[in-house]
């Protein structure tokens, strides 16, 4: 008991890095899984086989192989100096926009296809259509997958520890070594993973409850997972 | 391409590991799966809340933390693995929980009136389980299920990181004899992704092929 009271700091403060790679991980996932999404449903044809090409390199590679990609492979070119900390940010992140990008095309498509037409008889433009009628839907279509992707990715982070980034296994399994409480020290550990994931769910559940388009409840219930 | 040909043999007995990692975890996992999904749903006041529990505890946690546990954490209370089968029982623990999830939800989706016809026709509660729910159940797990299988066969390249020297753990080896780490593990990468494709295309071929009829 003392001892995991001893350690707490330096769990929380690993806690804290997870925290800060996954919201960073999340967000660029966003910026790209976005854009990917409609360049796939909407864009221009020859740049579907890039597209699909980057979906299956990043979803079909195991996450420790592209972070050992990342780290060693491009870490190692000439010119290129990428911290640990960066370089996890750059893997899962771009591996997340991969997944990210198959929720919002999914969600994308949950939209009725009633709604682009009403929206066009009212006389919409295309790109009106897209960014009013549409994406505000998708994106409450999109929460459900988004809160699974939270907590995949949150998972994910503890690879880092093969890269040597300081956050919440690393700084565990350090403080294990040094102590040999290995089995307190780490049921610790997992004790703030267990809050870390089911926090952010349930947030994401508000998040969803508090944003909800009437009428359409029972329509975003039949399409979760 | 030359680094395939003359590193091909170690490339190939780090895939025998990874298969073998995956043949021994996925089946376990179904297992687990199967188990966990059955005791949630009829265990009764006892079974069903542990069942719900060791859910939440797997699927909320890094797989990465478990498999520390299992193998640096259980010697301490004398249960000493070697590390490929601490990674198997891993890796069964968990995808057991992601599974069992799928399973759960096919579970939900058989009608109630079966289960009250099969007990009507004087089928026991374990004998209604055993031939009516389970094969119903299972089947509709598939698509579920094969989503995991691929998930199972990406993590398992986490077992390098408890010492087994598998497809991830070779390409390292070979990455630090050469010094080419790009070329290393973007070939280890697509042997991945060759991997997922073909489990993928099998599993399709099973779901088409046990479909119930109506």
């Amino acid at each position: 008991m003392q001892l995991i009271r001893e350690s707490l700091p330096l769990l929380l403060r690993g806690a804290q890095t997870t925290m800060l790679l996954v919201s960073l991980c999340l967000m660029l996932g966003l910026m790209l899984g976005v854009p990917i999404a409609l360049s796939y449903l909407y864009g221009p044809r020859w740049l579907r086989p890039l597209l699909v090409a980057y979906d299956r390199v990043f979803r079909g590679f195991p996450a420790l192989v592209l972070l050992f990609l990342f780290y060693f492979g491009i870490g190692n070119l000439p010119g290129v100096h990428l911290s640990p900390l960066f370089t996890v940010f750059l893997a899962l992140g771009l591996r997340s926009a991969a997944y990210q990008s198959q929720i919002y095309r999914g969600s994308l498509l949950a939209v009725r296809k009633g709604q682009v037409d009403a929206a066009r008889s009212l006389g919409m433009t295309a790109r009106q259509t897209i960014w009013s009628i549409v994406i505000p839907q998708a994106a409450y279509f999109s929460l459900p997958g988004l809160s699974n992707e939270y907590s995949i990715l949150l998972k994910d982070t503890a690879l880092a520890f093969a890269v040597g980034v300081m956050e919440l296994l690393t700084e565990g399994k350090f403080i294990a070594l040094r102590t040999h409480a290995i089995l307190p020290i780490y049921l610790t550990v997992g004790v703030i993973y267990l809050v870390l994931t089911y926090g952010g769910v349930l947030l994401f559940w508000v998040m969803e409850r508090s944003i909800r388009i009437p009428g359409l409840s029972g329509h975003s219930k039949g399409r979760m997972e | 391409m030359s680094l395939i040909l003359e590193f091909y043999p170690h490339l190939l007995a780090g895939l025998a590991v990874t298969l073998e990692l995956i043949v021994c975890a996925a089946p376990l996992g179904l297992l687990i799966g199967i188990v966990i999904a059955v005791s949630r749903a009829y265990g009764g006041p006892i079974l069903s809340p542990l069942a719900y529990i060791y859910q939440i505890i797997f699927r909320g946690t890094p797989l990465l933390l478990q498999l520390f546990v299992i193998y640096y954490g259980l010697p301490r209370l004398g249960i000493v693995l070697n590390p490929l089968s601490a990674a198997i029982i891993g890796f069964g623990l968990c995808s057991g929980a992601y599974h069992s999830e799928y399973f759960r939800g096919a579970l939900l989706s058989i009608p109630v009136g079966q289960l009250e016809a099969a007990r009507t026709l004087g089928m026991g509660k374990l004998q209604t389980i055993k031939s009516i729910v389970l094969p119903q159940m299972i089947r509709r797990a598939i698509p579920g299920c094969s989503n995991e299988v691929t998930y199972l066969i990406k993590y398992s390249s986490l077992a390098y990181l408890v010492t087994v020297i598998d497809l991830t753990g070779q390409g390292r080896l070979i990455a630090y004899a050469t010094f080419r780490f790009f070329d290393v593990f973007l070939i280890v990468g697509l042997i991945y992704l060759g991997l997922v494709t073909i489990a993928n295309n099998l599993l399709q071929r099973l779901e088409r092929k046990v479909r119930i009829p109506g």
